[in-house]
């Protein structure tokens, strides 16, 4: 639907080359890379704000390279929000049917209905500077959603909340996505993003597109040392989640269970930190909650730490400095117990899988 | 040391007072008032708020664009331009004026401009020119600091949603700039009104022609008429104060010195 043509821009500090990418209708894409990769231009240069130096751009074959950007019908969410602070709630969603001339009427109905939608009709008569972050948020949504964007270009949208606010923000992208269709470019430098929202996963590093692919794939199968460190969580575990007490079971389908600290119920991706995993010859009485047996699959030596990957009904890596792994004297076919806090496991609710290759549904993605 | 500041702080203060008073009572209020309603202090005011006011409006429209690319825009020779735009704030008002007598007075493009029957030397013209030779640098000043101010995503998000170049900035940067566009004209009337130096050189000091308010002070003061000197000077004291006042009030962070 959108295709970029070895896109190149150079802007003061800020410049990437050669980025090639295509968005599929309807699809979400997640522009995933560290801060000062280069996002949030790339992003200005899809919606028409810089003039690339090279490359071209398509929208369903049509090339706008050079139409300016209220030609374009983007719709863009900046990390700030970038609400005009002289304009009330309503005239901020209001600002782009009036710039195309709707009339009055029409105009009212549609900023009521985007305003239902989003669940900021009790502000329109506020200004933006007295709204929380949260409320900024949805209402710059709205101003973006309002015109029935072919393509709703989003930097950061997520990263200036504080933390319960953003799981329901990043709630919040996933339903009104799902009600409106809209085909998404994101850009975020949050792992979590990639899970809940991505249908599939671009990663950025230094100007320039290292990897594109569906997000289980990419996890899986990193292309480049940079992506793969980038990703280096360590685990990452797709499986169900279920209440447990004040805790969440996650069973990783056939597999064995482990315990969470979340309230995140269904289809979840689980991440924890490889460093988390303590590895020892005998299970031991500790206050972590998860003590799951594996066998030893492979011993990486990475600088002065090794990393260990246990196939524990999923695989599971563990991060031990070199005198730990000497002591256990680890090797593979070892067998260990693995020990980690729930407190330790972060579960994140998985995006709505609409394309996933056959086999990966319910079981562990990677180690 | 806090007694200490207090004391110089009221001690300058009482002097500023007392100087400013004692001009006022310099003169009789009723050969005040009839100063102040002589002709040559009407044409003054007339002259002085007619040129100023042009001045400041053509200040405005020229220090809006200027400020806008030299806060927005990239383009080779920006720093240079910067330093030329703003170098008369540095100059004396005097250097300024004799600058501008000659680039008027001698060179081809002034005298065609003569010819074309936009005489500027010792002419009304010529004072609307100094003041706006003098006080453009100021107003960039300001605005510049006032668009640094406003988000440039606001401008993007507008254009994504609709607006042209010219709509997004006169829909979202200007609005937001406004604070800075009242209190800067404000201040720029202002000095237009005293403005003494350039206007002296440019435009001369002829009696009821070039006689604007600064001028008719000076002149009178050199003849002796001390009445209406202190009139012109009353007259000057009371813009300033009520300068001070608007922009008291349409101050809202504007940073305007």
């Amino acid at each position: 639907m959108l295709r970029i043509e070895s896109l190149s821009v150079t802007l003061g500090a800020f410049s990437f080359r050669d980025v090639s990418l295509e968005v599929r209708e309807n699809e979400y894409l997640v522009i995933l890379g560290p801060s000062g990769a280069g996002k949030t231009v790339l992003l200005e240069t899809i919606a028409g704000i810089h003039a690339p130096s090279s490359g071209r751009i398509f929208l369903r074959d049509r090339e706008i390279t050079s139409a300016e950007p209220r030609s374009r019908s983007f719709g863009m969410v900046y990390q700030d929000y970038a609400l005009f602070p002289h304009r009330t709630v309503e005239e901020n969603i209001a600002f782009g049917l009036r710039q195309r001339k709707v009339p009055p009427d029409e105009q009212r109905a549609l900023v009521a209905e985007i305003s239902a939608l989003l669940e900021v009709g009790h502000l329109a008569e506020r200004y933006p500077g007295s709204l929380s972050g949260g409320e900024q948020q949805r209402v710059a949504l709205a101003r973006a959603l309002v015109l029935r964007p072919k393509v709703l270009l989003l930097d950061e949208p997520l990263s200036a909340l504080d933390g319960p606010t953003r799981e329901r923000m990043r709630t919040e992208l996933v339903r009104v996505r799902r009600l409106t269709g809209t085909t998404v470019i994101q850009i975020t430098h949050h792992l979590e993003d990639v899970f809940a929202l991505a249908d599939r996963v671009a990663i950025m590093h230094e100007g320039r597109i290292v990897q594109v692919g569906e997000t289980g794939d990419v996890f899986l199968h990193p292309s480049d040392p940079f992506v793969a460190e980038f990703l280096g969580i360590g685990n990452i575990i797709r499986g169900r989640s279920s209440p447990a007490g004040r805790l969440a079971r996650v069973e990783t389908g056939g597999g064995p269970s482990f315990l969470a600290v979340s309230g995140v119920v269904g289809d979840v991706v689980a991440t924890l930190h490889a460093e988390d995993v303590i590895l020892s010859e005998a299970p031991f009485a500790s206050s972590a909650r998860n003590c799951l047996p594996g066998t030893v699959t492979e011993v990486v030596p990475c600088g002065s730490t090794v990393r260990v990957v246990l196939d524990a009904g999923f695989p599971l890596t563990a991060l031990l400095t070199r005198e730990s792994c000497r002591e256990l004297d680890l090797g593979p076919g070892s067998r260990v117990y693995a020990t980690f806090k729930a407190s330790a496991v972060h579960v994140i609710p998985a995006a709505p899988r609409q394309d996933v290759a056959a086999g990966s549904a319910a079981g562990p993605e990677i180690g | 040391m806090r007694r200490l500041f207090l004391f110089i702080t009221c001690l300058f203060a009482l002097f500023i007072g007392a100087a400013l008073l004692g001009l006022l009572a310099a003169t009789p209020p009723a050969a005040l008032v009839a100063s102040l309603a002589s002709p040559e202090i009407r044409f003054a005011v007339l002259l002085s708020l007619a040129t100023s006011l042009v001045s400041t409006a053509i200040c405005i429209a020229l220090a809006v664009p200027i400020a806008y690319a030299l806060d927005r825009y990239r383009f080779a020779g920006k720093r240079a331009a910067t330093l030329v735009l703003t170098l008369p704030l540095a100059l004396p008002p005097l250097v300024a004026g004799i600058a501008l007598l000659l680039f008027f007075g001698t060179t081809p493009w002034g005298k065609a401009l003569e010819q074309a029957g936009l005489a500027v030397v010792f002419t009304p013209l010529g004072i609307v020119v100094a003041e706006v030779f003098v006080n453009l640098p100021y107003l960039i000043r300001i605005l510049r600091s006032a668009f640094s101010g406003v988000n440039p995503r606001f401008e993007n998000v507008a254009k994504t949603l609709g607006c042209t170049d010219a709509g997004a900035f006169l829909q979202v940067t200007l609005p937001l700039a406004r604070p800075a566009l009242v209190a800067g004209g404000i201040i720029t009337w202002s000095k237009a009104m005293g403005e003494f130096g350039a206007v002296l050189m440019l435009a001369g000091a002829t009696p009821m022609r070039t006689e604007t308010l600064p001028i008719a002070l000076f002149l009178n003061i050199s003849t002796g008429d001390l009445n209406l000197a202190v009139a012109a000077a009353t007259i000057l004291i009371l813009i300033s104060l009520a300068t001070l006042c608007a922009v008291d009030l349409v101050d809202r962070g504007v940073n305007v010195f």
